[in-house]
Protein backbone atom coordinates (compact mmCIF):
# COMPACT_ATOMS: atom_id res chain seq x y z
CA UNK A 1 0.00 0.00 0.00
CA UNK A 2 2.85 2.34 0.85
CA UNK A 3 6.15 1.46 -0.79
CA UNK A 4 9.42 3.42 -0.68
CA UNK A 5 12.17 2.42 -3.11
CA UNK A 6 15.60 3.95 -2.44
CA UNK A 7 14.08 7.28 -1.55
CA UNK A 8 16.28 10.23 -0.66
CA UNK A 9 15.16 13.73 0.13
CA UNK A 10 17.58 16.62 0.21
CA UNK A 11 16.20 20.04 1.07
CA UNK A 12 17.43 23.01 -0.90
CA UNK A 13 19.49 24.11 2.10
CA UNK A 14 21.63 21.00 1.53
CA UNK A 15 20.43 19.05 4.52
CA UNK A 16 19.53 15.48 3.62
CA UNK A 17 16.46 14.50 5.61
CA UNK A 18 16.04 11.00 4.23
CA UNK A 19 18.71 8.77 2.73
CA UNK A 20 18.17 5.63 0.64
CA UNK A 21 14.96 4.68 2.41
CA UNK A 22 13.19 1.51 1.30
CA UNK A 23 10.26 -0.21 2.98
CA UNK A 24 6.93 -1.71 2.07
CA UNK A 25 3.75 -1.41 4.06
CA UNK A 26 1.05 -3.89 3.05
CA UNK A 27 -2.60 -2.91 2.63
CA UNK A 28 -4.33 -2.93 5.99
CA UNK A 29 -1.06 -2.94 7.92
CA UNK A 30 -0.42 -0.65 10.86
CA UNK A 31 3.07 0.64 11.61
CA UNK A 32 4.91 3.29 13.58
CA UNK A 33 7.80 5.43 12.45
CA UNK A 34 10.03 6.50 15.28
CA UNK A 35 13.39 8.10 15.88
CA UNK A 36 14.85 11.19 17.53
CA UNK A 37 13.57 14.56 16.39
CA UNK A 38 15.06 15.46 13.03
CA UNK A 39 15.43 11.80 12.08
CA UNK A 40 13.14 12.31 9.08
CA UNK A 41 9.77 11.13 10.42
CA UNK A 42 7.87 14.23 9.32
CA UNK A 43 9.61 14.32 5.96
CA UNK A 44 8.59 10.72 5.36
CA UNK A 45 4.94 11.59 5.94
CA UNK A 46 5.22 14.75 3.83
CA UNK A 47 6.51 12.65 0.96
CA UNK A 48 3.48 10.37 1.20
CA UNK A 49 1.11 13.37 1.24
CA UNK A 50 2.92 14.93 -1.73
CA UNK A 51 3.78 17.99 0.31
CA UNK A 52 7.36 17.27 -0.70
CA UNK A 53 8.81 15.42 -3.66
CA UNK A 54 11.75 13.02 -3.23
CA UNK A 55 15.12 14.00 -4.65
CA UNK A 56 15.73 10.37 -5.69
CA UNK A 57 13.82 7.12 -5.61
CA UNK A 58 10.20 6.14 -6.07
CA UNK A 59 7.21 6.17 -3.79
CA UNK A 60 4.08 4.16 -4.45
CA UNK A 61 0.92 4.85 -2.51
CA UNK A 62 -2.28 3.02 -3.17
CA UNK A 63 -0.75 1.44 -6.28
CA UNK A 64 0.11 4.83 -7.69
CA UNK A 65 3.60 6.08 -8.45
CA UNK A 66 3.70 9.50 -6.82
CA UNK A 67 6.52 10.59 -9.12
CA UNK A 68 4.06 10.47 -12.01
CA UNK A 69 1.40 12.54 -10.32
CA UNK A 70 1.24 15.94 -11.91
CA UNK A 71 0.71 19.04 -9.87
CA UNK A 72 -2.89 19.39 -10.94
CA UNK A 73 -3.69 15.88 -9.76
CA UNK A 74 -2.11 16.23 -6.32
CA UNK A 75 -5.42 17.21 -4.64
CA UNK A 76 -7.06 14.04 -5.93
CA UNK A 77 -4.27 11.88 -4.50
CA UNK A 78 -4.53 13.63 -1.15
CA UNK A 79 -8.25 12.86 -0.95
CA UNK A 80 -7.28 9.20 -0.68
CA UNK A 81 -5.04 9.85 2.33
CA UNK A 82 -6.38 10.77 5.75
CA UNK A 83 -4.03 13.04 7.64
CA UNK A 84 -3.81 13.70 11.38
CA UNK A 85 -1.49 16.39 12.70
CA UNK A 86 0.17 16.92 16.06
CA UNK A 87 -1.53 20.30 16.51
CA UNK A 88 -4.72 18.90 14.92
CA UNK A 89 -4.96 21.97 12.61
CA UNK A 90 -8.67 22.47 13.06
CA UNK A 91 -10.28 25.63 11.67
CA UNK A 92 -11.07 27.47 14.88
CA UNK A 93 -13.70 29.77 13.39
CA UNK A 94 -15.92 26.86 12.41
CA UNK A 95 -17.97 24.36 14.33
CA UNK A 96 -16.92 20.76 14.97
CA UNK A 97 -19.41 19.67 12.31
CA UNK A 98 -18.00 22.03 9.68
CA UNK A 99 -14.46 20.92 10.43
CA UNK A 100 -15.26 17.25 10.04
CA UNK A 101 -17.41 17.95 6.96
CA UNK A 102 -14.62 19.79 5.15
CA UNK A 103 -13.18 16.79 3.23
CA UNK A 104 -16.71 15.87 2.14
CA UNK A 105 -17.43 19.41 1.01
CA UNK A 106 -14.16 19.37 -0.92
CA UNK A 107 -15.17 16.09 -2.53
CA UNK A 108 -18.56 17.62 -3.34
CA UNK A 109 -20.79 15.30 -1.31
CA UNK A 110 -24.47 16.16 -0.95
CA UNK A 111 -25.78 17.75 2.21
CA UNK A 112 -27.63 14.74 3.54
CA UNK A 113 -24.79 12.39 2.85
CA UNK A 114 -22.39 14.83 4.48
CA UNK A 115 -24.50 15.08 7.62
CA UNK A 116 -24.83 11.32 7.85
CA UNK A 117 -21.12 10.62 7.39
CA UNK A 118 -20.01 13.42 9.71
CA UNK A 119 -22.19 11.97 12.47
CA UNK A 120 -20.86 8.50 11.80
CA UNK A 121 -17.27 9.77 12.04
CA UNK A 122 -17.99 11.73 15.22
CA UNK A 123 -19.67 8.66 16.66
CA UNK A 124 -16.54 6.59 16.01
CA UNK A 125 -14.33 9.03 17.92
CA UNK A 126 -16.88 9.33 20.73
CA UNK A 127 -17.97 12.90 20.08
CA UNK A 128 -21.48 12.37 18.78
CA UNK A 129 -23.74 15.21 19.87
CA UNK A 130 -20.90 17.73 20.13
CA UNK A 131 -21.12 18.79 16.46
CA UNK A 132 -22.47 22.31 17.12
CA UNK A 133 -19.66 23.21 19.51
CA UNK A 134 -16.67 25.32 18.58
CA UNK A 135 -13.28 23.55 18.67
CA UNK A 136 -11.95 26.03 21.26
CA UNK A 137 -14.47 24.81 23.81
CA UNK A 138 -13.13 21.25 23.56
CA UNK A 139 -10.21 19.79 25.50
CA UNK A 140 -6.95 19.03 23.72
CA UNK A 141 -7.77 15.34 23.56
CA UNK A 142 -11.22 16.06 22.14
CA UNK A 143 -9.75 18.44 19.56
CA UNK A 144 -7.43 15.70 18.42
CA UNK A 145 -10.40 13.34 18.12
CA UNK A 146 -12.14 15.89 15.89
CA UNK A 147 -8.95 15.95 13.82
CA UNK A 148 -9.12 12.17 13.53
CA UNK A 149 -12.82 12.25 12.62
CA UNK A 150 -11.95 14.73 9.85
CA UNK A 151 -9.22 12.39 8.58
CA UNK A 152 -11.44 9.32 8.42
CA UNK A 153 -14.75 10.85 7.34
CA UNK A 154 -14.14 10.06 3.65
CA UNK A 155 -12.99 6.53 4.61
CA UNK A 156 -9.54 6.86 3.06
CA UNK A 157 -7.59 3.65 2.40
CA UNK A 158 -4.50 5.23 3.98
CA UNK A 159 -4.30 7.08 7.27
CA UNK A 160 -1.11 8.91 8.26
CA UNK A 161 -0.52 10.73 11.53
CA UNK A 162 2.35 12.99 12.57
CA UNK A 163 2.88 12.83 16.35
CA UNK A 164 -0.86 12.61 17.02
CA UNK A 165 -0.29 12.22 20.76
CA UNK A 166 2.53 14.74 21.05
CA UNK A 167 0.48 17.16 23.14
CA UNK A 168 -1.48 14.60 25.18
CA UNK A 169 -0.98 12.94 28.55
CA UNK A 170 -0.35 9.15 28.62
CA UNK A 171 -3.96 8.15 29.22
CA UNK A 172 -5.35 10.31 26.40
CA UNK A 173 -2.51 9.14 24.19
CA UNK A 174 -3.48 5.51 24.78
CA UNK A 175 -7.09 6.33 23.92
CA UNK A 176 -6.08 8.02 20.67
CA UNK A 177 -3.85 5.10 19.72
CA UNK A 178 -6.74 2.79 20.47
CA UNK A 179 -8.78 4.71 17.91
CA UNK A 180 -6.09 4.28 15.24
CA UNK A 181 -6.02 0.59 16.11
CA UNK A 182 -9.75 0.36 15.46
CA UNK A 183 -9.40 1.89 12.00
CA UNK A 184 -6.58 -0.54 11.31
CA UNK A 185 -8.88 -3.41 12.25
CA UNK A 186 -11.46 -2.37 9.65
CA UNK A 187 -8.80 -2.52 6.92
CA UNK A 188 -7.28 0.97 6.80
CA UNK A 189 -3.52 1.17 6.29
CA UNK A 190 -2.18 3.24 9.19
CA UNK A 191 1.25 4.86 9.50
CA UNK A 192 1.97 6.90 12.62
CA UNK A 193 5.07 8.95 13.35
CA UNK A 194 5.73 9.09 17.09
CA UNK A 195 8.61 9.26 19.52
CA UNK A 196 6.59 7.90 22.43
CA UNK A 197 8.48 4.60 22.69
CA UNK A 198 6.68 3.12 25.72
CA UNK A 199 3.33 3.66 24.01
CA UNK A 200 4.57 2.20 20.72
CA UNK A 201 5.85 -0.87 22.54
CA UNK A 202 2.51 -1.43 24.19
CA UNK A 203 0.74 -1.30 20.83
CA UNK A 204 2.72 -4.33 19.61
CA UNK A 205 2.79 -3.24 15.96
CA UNK A 206 5.50 -2.96 13.34
CA UNK A 207 8.04 -0.18 14.05
CA UNK A 208 10.33 1.54 11.55
CA UNK A 209 13.23 3.22 13.31
CA UNK A 210 14.89 6.15 11.57
CA UNK A 211 18.23 7.70 12.47
CA UNK A 212 19.55 10.69 10.55
CA UNK A 213 17.30 9.83 7.63
CA UNK A 214 18.33 6.15 7.43
CA UNK A 215 16.23 3.12 8.33
CA UNK A 216 18.21 1.43 11.07
CA UNK A 217 15.62 -1.03 12.30
CA UNK A 218 12.39 -2.58 11.01
CA UNK A 219 10.93 -4.32 14.03
CA UNK A 220 8.02 -6.69 13.42
CA UNK A 221 6.21 -8.17 16.41
CA UNK A 222 6.07 -11.95 16.58
CA UNK A 223 2.51 -13.18 16.26
CA UNK B 1 7.34 -2.01 -11.41
CA UNK B 2 6.02 -1.98 -14.97
CA UNK B 3 3.39 -4.45 -14.02
CA UNK B 4 2.18 -2.07 -11.33
CA UNK B 5 1.93 0.81 -13.71
CA UNK B 6 -0.03 -1.27 -16.18
CA UNK B 7 -2.34 -2.11 -13.34
CA UNK B 8 -3.38 1.49 -13.00
CA UNK B 9 -4.96 1.44 -16.40
CA UNK B 10 -7.23 -1.49 -15.65
CA UNK B 11 -10.81 -0.55 -14.94
CA UNK B 12 -10.89 -2.32 -11.60
CA UNK B 13 -8.03 -1.14 -9.45
CA UNK B 14 -7.80 -2.78 -6.05
CA UNK B 15 -7.91 0.07 -3.59
CA UNK B 16 -8.28 3.50 -5.17
CA UNK B 17 -9.96 6.07 -3.01
CA UNK B 18 -13.45 4.62 -2.62
CA UNK B 19 -14.77 7.86 -1.19
CA UNK B 20 -17.29 10.25 -2.82
CA UNK B 21 -15.39 11.69 -5.84
CA UNK B 22 -15.63 10.37 -9.41
CA UNK B 23 -19.31 9.60 -9.59
CA UNK B 24 -21.72 9.81 -12.54
CA UNK B 25 -22.38 13.09 -14.32
CA UNK B 26 -25.65 13.93 -12.56
CA UNK B 27 -24.17 13.70 -9.11
CA UNK B 28 -20.98 15.44 -10.17
CA UNK B 29 -23.11 18.38 -11.34
CA UNK B 30 -24.90 18.28 -8.03
CA UNK B 31 -21.51 18.19 -6.33
CA UNK B 32 -20.46 21.35 -8.18
CA UNK B 33 -23.69 23.02 -7.19
CA UNK B 34 -23.13 22.07 -3.55
CA UNK B 35 -19.61 23.46 -3.69
CA UNK B 36 -20.80 26.70 -5.27
CA UNK B 37 -23.56 27.12 -2.71
CA UNK B 38 -21.02 26.47 0.02
CA UNK B 39 -18.65 29.10 -1.40
CA UNK B 40 -21.48 31.58 -1.94
CA UNK B 41 -22.61 31.49 1.66
CA UNK B 42 -19.21 31.11 3.26
CA UNK B 43 -18.00 34.19 1.36
CA UNK B 44 -21.02 36.18 2.54
CA UNK B 45 -20.31 35.00 6.06
CA UNK B 46 -16.73 36.18 5.78
CA UNK B 47 -17.84 39.66 4.73
CA UNK B 48 -20.36 39.82 7.57
CA UNK B 49 -17.75 38.61 10.06
CA UNK B 50 -15.76 41.84 9.58
CA UNK B 51 -18.48 44.49 9.18
CA UNK B 52 -16.22 47.55 9.55
CA UNK B 53 -13.55 46.44 7.13
CA UNK B 54 -16.23 45.41 4.67
CA UNK B 55 -18.09 48.73 5.04
CA UNK B 56 -14.88 50.66 4.46
CA UNK B 57 -14.02 48.70 1.34
CA UNK B 58 -17.55 49.12 0.05
CA UNK B 59 -17.46 52.88 0.70
CA UNK B 60 -14.24 53.30 -1.30
CA UNK B 61 -15.53 51.09 -4.09
CA UNK B 62 -18.91 52.77 -4.35
CA UNK B 63 -17.30 56.22 -4.54
CA UNK B 64 -14.98 55.02 -7.28
CA UNK B 65 -18.03 53.75 -9.17
CA UNK B 66 -20.31 56.72 -8.43
CA UNK B 67 -17.98 59.30 -9.97
CA UNK B 68 -17.97 57.94 -13.52
CA UNK B 69 -21.68 57.29 -13.24
CA UNK B 70 -22.36 60.86 -12.17
CA UNK B 71 -20.14 62.15 -14.94
CA UNK B 72 -22.01 60.05 -17.45
CA UNK B 73 -25.31 61.41 -16.15
CA UNK B 74 -24.15 65.02 -16.58
CA UNK B 75 -22.90 64.31 -20.06
CA UNK B 76 -26.06 62.51 -21.08
CA UNK B 77 -28.14 65.48 -19.96
CA UNK B 78 -25.85 67.92 -21.74
CA UNK B 79 -26.19 65.91 -24.94
CA UNK B 80 -29.98 66.02 -24.65
CA UNK B 81 -29.80 69.74 -24.05
CA UNK B 82 -27.75 70.34 -27.18
CA UNK B 83 -30.22 68.21 -29.11
CA UNK B 84 -33.13 70.32 -27.93
CA UNK B 85 -31.65 73.50 -29.41
CA UNK B 86 -34.09 73.50 -32.25
CA UNK B 87 -33.50 74.49 -35.78
CA UNK B 88 -29.79 74.62 -35.38
CA UNK B 89 -29.04 74.75 -39.11
CA UNK B 90 -30.91 77.97 -39.50
CA UNK B 91 -29.00 81.21 -40.06
CA UNK B 92 -30.28 84.18 -38.10
CA UNK B 93 -29.71 87.38 -40.04
CA UNK B 94 -30.12 90.53 -37.94
CA UNK B 95 -30.81 93.45 -40.23
CA UNK B 96 -29.69 97.02 -39.61
CA UNK B 97 -32.01 98.56 -36.97
CA UNK B 98 -33.05 101.51 -39.13
CA UNK B 99 -33.92 99.38 -42.16
CA UNK B 100 -37.55 99.78 -43.22
CA UNK B 101 -39.99 96.96 -43.81
CA UNK B 102 -39.89 97.18 -47.62
CA UNK B 103 -36.12 96.82 -47.78
CA UNK B 104 -36.39 93.83 -45.44
CA UNK B 105 -39.05 92.24 -47.66
CA UNK B 106 -36.86 92.88 -50.69
CA UNK B 107 -33.90 91.16 -49.16
CA UNK B 108 -36.07 88.20 -48.12
CA UNK B 109 -37.42 87.86 -51.68
CA UNK B 110 -33.90 87.97 -53.12
CA UNK B 111 -32.77 85.27 -50.76
CA UNK B 112 -35.75 83.04 -51.51
CA UNK B 113 -34.80 83.12 -55.14
CA UNK B 114 -31.38 81.59 -54.44
CA UNK B 115 -30.64 77.92 -55.14
CA UNK B 116 -28.95 77.25 -51.79
CA UNK B 117 -31.82 78.62 -49.72
CA UNK B 118 -34.72 76.43 -48.74
CA UNK B 119 -36.84 78.95 -46.87
CA UNK B 120 -36.74 82.44 -45.47
CA UNK B 121 -38.85 83.71 -42.62
CA UNK B 122 -39.08 87.38 -41.88
CA UNK B 123 -39.65 88.50 -38.32
CA UNK B 124 -40.51 92.12 -37.96
CA UNK B 125 -39.26 94.08 -34.90
CA UNK B 126 -42.81 93.95 -33.45
CA UNK B 127 -42.97 90.17 -33.78
CA UNK B 128 -39.53 89.88 -32.24
CA UNK B 129 -40.54 91.97 -29.25
CA UNK B 130 -43.67 89.88 -28.75
CA UNK B 131 -41.64 86.66 -28.81
CA UNK B 132 -39.01 88.03 -26.52
CA UNK B 133 -41.64 89.10 -24.05
CA UNK B 134 -43.32 85.68 -24.10
CA UNK B 135 -40.24 83.56 -23.83
CA UNK B 136 -37.60 85.18 -21.73
CA UNK B 137 -39.54 86.46 -18.78
CA UNK B 138 -38.30 90.00 -19.38
CA UNK B 139 -41.83 91.34 -19.81
CA UNK B 140 -41.50 93.78 -16.90
CA UNK B 141 -38.18 95.10 -18.07
CA UNK B 142 -39.42 95.56 -21.60
CA UNK B 143 -42.34 97.67 -20.41
CA UNK B 144 -39.85 100.29 -19.27
CA UNK B 145 -38.60 100.79 -22.83
CA UNK B 146 -40.40 103.51 -24.80
CA UNK B 147 -39.35 102.15 -28.16
CA UNK B 148 -38.67 98.80 -29.73
CA UNK B 149 -34.90 98.24 -29.82
CA UNK B 150 -35.13 95.05 -31.82
CA UNK B 151 -34.20 94.84 -35.48
CA UNK B 152 -36.00 92.83 -38.15
CA UNK B 153 -34.65 89.32 -38.38
CA UNK B 154 -34.50 86.89 -41.29
CA UNK B 155 -34.44 83.19 -40.38
CA UNK B 156 -32.76 81.64 -43.40
CA UNK B 157 -32.84 77.84 -43.76
CA UNK B 158 -30.08 76.80 -46.12
CA UNK B 159 -30.69 73.91 -48.50
CA UNK B 160 -28.48 71.22 -47.04
CA UNK B 161 -25.91 69.97 -49.51
CA UNK B 162 -23.49 68.25 -47.23
CA UNK B 163 -23.99 67.89 -43.50
CA UNK B 164 -20.32 68.34 -42.76
CA UNK B 165 -20.07 71.77 -44.38
CA UNK B 166 -19.25 73.96 -41.40
CA UNK B 167 -20.32 77.37 -42.76
CA UNK B 168 -21.87 77.61 -46.18
CA UNK B 169 -20.77 80.37 -48.55
CA UNK B 170 -24.19 81.88 -47.96
CA UNK B 171 -23.18 82.87 -44.42
CA UNK B 172 -20.18 84.82 -45.67
CA UNK B 173 -22.20 86.47 -48.42
CA UNK B 174 -24.90 87.57 -46.01
CA UNK B 175 -22.27 89.07 -43.80
CA UNK B 176 -21.14 91.32 -46.65
CA UNK B 177 -24.63 92.61 -47.42
CA UNK B 178 -24.99 96.33 -46.60
CA UNK B 179 -28.42 95.80 -45.00
CA UNK B 180 -27.21 93.13 -42.64
CA UNK B 181 -25.96 93.91 -39.18
CA UNK B 182 -25.07 90.51 -37.68
CA UNK B 183 -25.20 86.96 -39.05
CA UNK B 184 -25.65 84.31 -36.41
CA UNK B 185 -25.08 80.79 -37.59
CA UNK B 186 -26.26 78.37 -34.85
CA UNK B 187 -24.76 75.31 -36.46
CA UNK B 188 -21.29 76.67 -35.79
CA UNK B 189 -22.10 77.11 -32.14
CA UNK B 190 -23.62 73.68 -32.08
CA UNK B 191 -20.58 72.19 -33.65
CA UNK B 192 -18.39 73.73 -31.00
CA UNK B 193 -20.68 72.42 -28.30
CA UNK B 194 -20.52 69.02 -29.95
CA UNK B 195 -16.74 69.18 -29.93
CA UNK B 196 -16.68 70.21 -26.29
CA UNK B 197 -19.03 67.36 -25.46
CA UNK B 198 -16.84 64.90 -27.37
CA UNK B 199 -13.76 66.03 -25.43
CA UNK B 200 -15.65 65.78 -22.15
CA UNK B 201 -16.97 62.38 -23.13
CA UNK B 202 -13.48 61.11 -23.86
CA UNK B 203 -12.38 62.53 -20.53
CA UNK B 204 -15.29 60.76 -18.88
CA UNK B 205 -14.33 57.44 -20.46
CA UNK B 206 -10.75 57.88 -19.25
CA UNK B 207 -11.96 58.78 -15.78
CA UNK B 208 -14.21 55.71 -15.75
CA UNK B 209 -11.31 53.51 -16.86
CA UNK B 210 -8.98 54.91 -14.19
CA UNK B 211 -11.55 54.61 -11.43
CA UNK B 212 -12.47 51.13 -12.68
CA UNK B 213 -8.81 50.20 -12.38
CA UNK B 214 -8.79 51.67 -8.88
CA UNK B 215 -11.83 49.54 -7.99
CA UNK B 216 -10.04 46.49 -9.38
CA UNK B 217 -7.01 47.22 -7.22
CA UNK B 218 -9.11 47.84 -4.12
CA UNK B 219 -10.89 44.50 -4.50
CA UNK B 220 -7.63 42.77 -5.42
CA UNK B 221 -5.84 44.15 -2.40
CA UNK B 222 -8.69 43.34 -0.03
CA UNK B 223 -8.81 39.78 -1.31
CA UNK B 224 -5.02 39.50 -1.10
CA UNK B 225 -5.12 40.51 2.58
CA UNK B 226 -7.96 38.08 3.13
CA UNK B 227 -5.93 35.28 1.53
CA UNK B 228 -2.90 36.10 3.67
CA UNK B 229 -5.05 36.14 6.78
CA UNK B 230 -6.37 32.72 5.88
CA UNK B 231 -3.06 31.09 5.07
CA UNK B 232 -3.50 28.35 7.64
CA UNK B 233 -7.03 27.57 6.51
CA UNK B 234 -5.91 27.41 2.88
CA UNK B 235 -2.99 25.13 3.80
CA UNK B 236 -5.32 22.77 5.68
CA UNK B 237 -7.78 22.67 2.81
CA UNK B 238 -5.01 21.91 0.37
CA UNK B 239 -3.75 19.09 2.60
CA UNK B 240 -7.28 17.68 2.70
CA UNK B 241 -7.30 17.53 -1.08
CA UNK B 242 -8.86 20.85 -2.11
CA UNK B 243 -7.79 21.96 -5.58
CA UNK B 244 -7.02 25.55 -6.49
CA UNK B 245 -10.53 26.06 -7.83
CA UNK B 246 -12.09 25.09 -4.52
CA UNK B 247 -9.75 27.28 -2.49
CA UNK B 248 -10.18 30.20 -4.85
CA UNK B 249 -13.95 30.07 -5.16
CA UNK B 250 -14.98 31.73 -1.86
CA UNK B 251 -12.58 34.59 -2.61
CA UNK B 252 -14.09 35.02 -6.07
CA UNK B 253 -17.52 35.17 -4.51
CA UNK B 254 -16.25 37.76 -2.00
CA UNK B 255 -15.04 39.83 -4.94
CA UNK B 256 -18.39 39.39 -6.62
CA UNK B 257 -20.22 40.51 -3.47
CA UNK B 258 -17.91 43.48 -2.98
CA UNK B 259 -18.60 44.57 -6.55
CA UNK B 260 -22.34 43.97 -6.45
CA UNK B 261 -22.86 45.70 -3.10
CA UNK B 262 -20.64 48.60 -4.11
CA UNK B 263 -22.64 48.91 -7.35
CA UNK B 264 -25.90 49.11 -5.43
CA UNK B 265 -24.37 51.58 -3.00
CA UNK B 266 -23.13 53.80 -5.82
CA UNK B 267 -26.66 53.83 -7.27
CA UNK B 268 -27.91 54.91 -3.87
CA UNK B 269 -25.26 57.66 -3.84
CA UNK B 270 -26.38 58.84 -7.27
CA UNK B 271 -29.94 58.77 -6.00
CA UNK B 272 -28.95 61.02 -3.11
CA UNK B 273 -27.21 63.43 -5.47
CA UNK B 274 -30.29 63.50 -7.71
CA UNK B 275 -32.47 64.11 -4.70
CA UNK B 276 -30.26 66.93 -3.43
CA UNK B 277 -30.23 68.59 -6.85
CA UNK B 278 -33.91 68.04 -7.63
CA UNK B 279 -35.28 71.30 -6.17
CA UNK B 280 -32.68 73.74 -7.60
CA UNK B 281 -32.79 71.93 -10.95
CA UNK B 282 -36.56 72.20 -11.08
CA UNK B 283 -36.20 75.95 -10.47
CA UNK B 284 -33.62 76.23 -13.21
CA UNK B 285 -35.80 74.35 -15.68
CA UNK B 286 -38.81 76.47 -14.73
CA UNK B 287 -36.82 79.67 -15.29
CA UNK B 288 -36.17 78.48 -18.83
CA UNK B 289 -39.90 77.94 -19.37
CA UNK B 290 -39.29 74.17 -19.32
CA UNK B 291 -37.71 74.34 -22.73
CA UNK B 292 -35.42 71.52 -21.64
CA UNK B 293 -35.63 68.74 -19.08
CA UNK B 294 -33.18 66.75 -17.03
CA UNK B 295 -33.33 63.05 -16.33
CA UNK B 296 -31.85 60.69 -13.76
CA UNK B 297 -30.26 57.29 -14.17
CA UNK B 298 -32.53 54.81 -15.93
CA UNK B 299 -33.21 51.32 -14.63
CA UNK B 300 -31.22 49.80 -17.49
CA UNK B 301 -28.18 51.87 -16.65
CA UNK B 302 -28.55 51.00 -12.97
CA UNK B 303 -28.66 47.32 -13.78
CA UNK B 304 -25.69 47.61 -16.14
CA UNK B 305 -23.71 49.54 -13.51
CA UNK B 306 -24.32 46.92 -10.83
CA UNK B 307 -23.53 44.08 -13.24
CA UNK B 308 -20.33 45.76 -14.42
CA UNK B 309 -19.33 46.45 -10.84
CA UNK B 310 -19.91 42.83 -9.82
CA UNK B 311 -17.88 41.65 -12.81
CA UNK B 312 -15.11 44.05 -11.85
CA UNK B 313 -15.10 42.70 -8.29
CA UNK B 314 -14.94 39.12 -9.55
CA UNK B 315 -12.07 39.97 -11.86
CA UNK B 316 -10.10 41.78 -9.14
CA UNK B 317 -10.55 38.82 -6.80
CA UNK B 318 -9.59 36.39 -9.56
CA UNK B 319 -6.34 38.20 -10.27
CA UNK B 320 -5.41 38.33 -6.58
CA UNK B 321 -6.49 34.76 -5.88
CA UNK B 322 -4.75 33.23 -8.89
CA UNK B 323 -1.53 34.92 -7.94
CA UNK B 324 -1.47 34.42 -4.21
CA UNK B 325 -3.05 31.00 -3.86
CA UNK B 326 -0.74 29.56 -6.50
CA UNK B 327 2.23 30.98 -4.60
CA UNK B 328 1.00 29.58 -1.31
CA UNK B 329 0.52 26.06 -2.53
CA UNK B 330 2.97 23.34 -1.48
CA UNK B 331 4.51 21.60 -4.47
Amino acid sequence: MIRFEHVSKRYSAGHEAITELSFDLAAGEMAFVTGHSGAGKSTLLKLIALVERPTRGQILVNGQNLGQVRRRRIPQVRRGIGMVFQDHRLLMDRSVFDNVALPLVIAGAGREETARRVRAALDKVGLLGREREAPVTLSTGEQQRVGIARAIVVKPPVLIADEPTGNLDPQLSAEIMGLFSEFHQVGTTVLIASHDLPLIKRMGKRVLVLDHGRLIDDFRPQP
Amino acid sequence: MNRRQANRLKPVVPARPPAPPRTPLGSSLRARREQHLYSLFSSLGRLAARPWATALTLAVLSLALAFPLLFWLLLDNARDLSGSVEDARAISVFLKPNLDADAANDLAARLRARDDVAAVELKSPAQGLEEFRARSGFAEALKVLHYNPLPAVLIVSPRVVSTSDPAPALVAELGRDANVDIVQYDAQWRQRLGAILAVTQRGGVLLALLLGLAALLVVGNTVRLDIQGRGEEIAVMQLLGADNGFVRRPFLYSGFWYGAFAGVLSIVLIGLVEWALAAPLAQLVASYDRRFSVHGVSATVMFAAVAASAALGWLGAWIAASRHIALGQPR
